[in-house]
C-alpha cells in the first residue's frame, strides 16, 4: 500500500516529530509509514484524515499485490 | 450466569493479559535486576561452596530480562507494539530451533572430542534466557531498522 503523507506533511510545512506529537506517536511511526513499511491501523489513518483534513482514500492507495 | 457473559468475561481477561505492559520506569530496574544477577553469577565462580546459590541467580537473571522485556518504550505506540510482536514471534520460533539443534551440536562435539557419548540435555534456564535475550534483540534490531 503507497501512501502520500510525505507529500501531505510537506503541504503544511510539519516536521515528522511536529506530525508525532500531533497523534501522540512516535516519530519512528510516522517515518515507517512514510517508507511503506508499515500499514497504520484505521484509528491512526482516520487521525491522519483528521488532521490534513483530507479523505483516508487520499492518502492511500492500494498496489496490484495488496 | 449466561453463557455470552461468561465468553464476554473471558474475552476481557484475555485481553488484559494480552495487553499487560509494565512502565517505562521498570526498564531500568530490570537492567539493573538483570546486570546485578549476572555479575554476582561471575562472581559465584570464586566463591567455594556455592552451587546452591546458581538456581536462585539463574531465576532473578530471568525475571530481570522479563521485566525489561515487558516493560513499554517511552512513546508505546501501535507501531512499538507491531515491533514487539515481531520480536516476541521471532523468539519463539528461535528458541524452538535451539532446543532441537542444541542436542545434537552437544551430542557432535562430544563425538568430535572423544567425551562422554551420551545425548546431553540442557536446563530450562539456557532456554529461556535464549528466548528472552533473542526477543529483546530482535526488538533493538527492528526498532534501529526503523529509526
Amino acid at each position: 500500500m503507497k501512501n502520500t503523507l510525505k507529500v501531505q506533511r510537506a503541504i503544511l510545512d510539519l516536521t515528522q516529530d511536529n506530525l508525532a506529537k500531533l497523534m501522540g506517536v512516535s516519530r519512528q511511526t510516522i517515518n515507517s509509514i512514510e517508507k511503506n513499511r508499515y500499514v497504520p491501523s484505521t484509528v491512526l489513518a482516520l487521525k491522519l484524515s483528521a488532521i490534513f483534513k483530507i479523505p483516508v482514500n487520499d492518502f492511500f492507495t492500494l498496489e496490484e499485490d495488496d | 450466569m449466561s453463557k455470552q457473559t461468561i465468553c464476554e468475561r473471558e474475552r476481557s481477561h484475555l485481553d488484559k493479559m494480552n495487553k499487560f505492559q509494565l512502565g517505562n520506569q521498570f526498564k531500568k530496574i530490570g537492567y539493573m535486576i538483570a546486570i546485578g544477577a549476572f555479575i554476582l553469577m561471575i562472581g559465584r565462580k570464586y566463591i567455594e561452596d556455592s552451587e546452591w546459590i546458581r538456581p536462585i541467580l539463574h531465576g532473578i537473571l530471568l525475571i530481570g530480562l522479563l521485566v525489561i522485556s515487558l516493560s513499554k518504550e517511552k512513546i508505546e505506540d501501535e507501531f512499538m507494539d507491531s515491533l514487539r510482536s515481531q520480536s516476541y514471534r521471532l523468539a519463539f520460533l528461535m528458541a524452538i530451533l535451539y532446543s532441537l539443534a542444541q542436542p545434537i551440536v552437544n551430542y557432535g562435539l562430544a563425538v568430535l572430542f572423544n567425551q562422554n557419548d551420551e545425548l546431553e540435555y540442557f536446563d530450562y534456564f539456557q532456554v529461556l534466557f535464549f528466548m528472552l535475550i533473542v526477543q529483546l534483540m530482535f526488538f533493538w534490531k527492528l526498532k534501529g531498522m526503523n529509526k
